[in-house]
């Protein structure tokens, strides 16, 4: 099967930030000795190079739809990687200490896009809510993706200043913040407040490296992400995505498990 | 580079977002219009030989560009080779801007961005982060901002 390559590894060492990095030892697929090599997991993509400083991947585990379990192993603090399908591959791992195997196996274990999913999701319904208990607001607050002007905050206005102009000099620190997390897809965005977007994409630079998803001059929120058909089909694997409180508790389940395990070997 | 080949198969049936018989064509010079059964899987692009169990192709959806070429073509592009496009016809413009929209809406990056955007919303409005009583607080990828955390805070300040 094809795959994008050259840009599925793009992905992996491209400005947007990783998830988890550091060195883990991977069992090789026909050699059973173990590889130290570098980790870099970004999104639903755990990514492995032969040094830290490689500029390409050996390769990448894709981990949409996986468990992280403890293994048995002569190797200490080893842990597996698992997929539900046929013949699927076990991916045996280790790490170099308690701290960092219990670290990576939550990281893992959280690194789908389901999951990133659901608490999207939740977030999104809890700010429903919250809107609408405050009321006497005029519609829904907009976004201040960009760098908002300080002003206090008095009983329980809801409303951002409108976005006029980019200037960077007054912005608060946690938009601050906002905005940097944005930083990691372009070093420079232009705001067009009026800008027309055709189907969801307005391009304000042909030559702006511009991830997709991102839009402009759009001062709305962001729109709901698409409703998964058979989302909450739950197998002994995957947990039912429809209640987010459920699948919380199936993944903290899972690294509880991992944690009590460990003690009980100890 | 390797991929776990296997693993991507079977996730390409999973269930799709969305999935539709389109026209495709590659982004090498030379390569010809082919009819695809094209399936959106969370942030894969996965295209099959109509009838075949086994997707000839699957395309990572992270850091590319969607773009409308005309009323009923979009096109997809990825960052690190811009000018090298994937190109996709629909049977309509509506059908065309709905594969537009949810491609867009189908990255990590994007629900991350979405996400960071709520968290911050409600961490304004109500003092508090959303994510700690499920603590998950501390997760890289909740993060607002490379490394720094939400911390609880005074909102006067705001």
């Amino acid at each position: 099967m094809k795959l994008n390559e050259r840009s599925v590894a793009h992905y992996a060492t491209c400005d947007t930030p990783p998830d988890k990095t550091g060195f883990l030892f991977k069992k090789g697929e026909r050699n059973t000795a173990y590889h130290r090599r570098w980790f870099i997991l970004k999104g639903n993509m755990l990514f492995y190079f032969e040094e830290r400083d490689s500029r390409e991947p050996i390769g990448v585990i894709v981990l949409e739809g996986c468990t992280v379990e403890l293994c048995e192993s002569a190797e200490e603090f080893a842990f597996a990687i698992k997929f539900d399908c046929a013949k699927a591959r076990v991916y045996k791992m280790a790490a170099e200490n308690h701290a960092a195997m219990e670290s990576w196996v939550k990281a893992l274990s959280r690194a789908s896009f389901d999951y990133m999913r659901l608490v999207v999701k939740e977030l999104e319904r809890q700010l429903e809510e919250i809107q609408e208990a405050a009321g006497g607001q005029q519609g829904r607050p907009k976004p201040s993706r960009r760098n908002q002007i300080a002003r206090p905050k008095s009983g329980a206005s809801l409303s951002s200043s409108s976005l006029s102009s980019l200037s960077s000099s007054s912005s608060t620190p946690s938009m601050t913040a906002l905005f940097s997390a944005q930083k990691g897809l372009q070093d420079e965005v232009q705001l067009f407040p009026g800008s027309s977007r055709e189907n969801g994409v307005a391009w304000s630079k042909p030559a702006a490296a511009l991830a997709n998803g991102f839009t402009e001059g759009g001062a709305r929120a962001p729109p709901v992400p698409p409703r998964r058909i058979g989302a909450s089909l739950e197998t002994p694997v995957s947990p039912g995505t429809g209640c987010f409180s459920k699948l919380h508790e199936w993944y903290g389940r899972e690294v509880m498990e991992v944690r009590e395990q460990w003690l009980q070997s100890q | 580079m390797r991929f776990n080949e296997r693993e991507l198969v079977s996730l390409s049936r999973q269930p799709s977002e969305l999935a539709a018989e389109l026209g495709m064509r590659g982004p090498k010079k030379g390569d010809v219009v082919k009819k695809r059964l094209v399936k959106l899987v969370v942030n894969f692009l996965f295209y099959f030989r109509t009838d075949e169990e086994e997707p000839v192709g699957a395309l990572l959806l992270e850091q590319c560009r969607v773009e409308k070429e005309d009323s009923q073509t979009f096109s997809i592009a990825f960052l690190d080779e811009a000018e090298r496009k994937y190109v996709f016809e629909c049977d309509n413009e509506e059908h065309c801007k709905k594969w537009i929209d949810s491609i867009n809406k189908a990255s990590y990056e994007f629900m991350r961005r979405n996400l960071i955007y709520y968290r911050t919303e409600i961490h304004r409005l109500t003092g508090k982060d959303p994510l700690e009583q499920y603590g998950i607080s501390d997760e890289t990828r909740f993060q607002v901002s490379n490394g720094q955390q939400l911390k609880a805070r005074d909102t006067s300040s705001l």
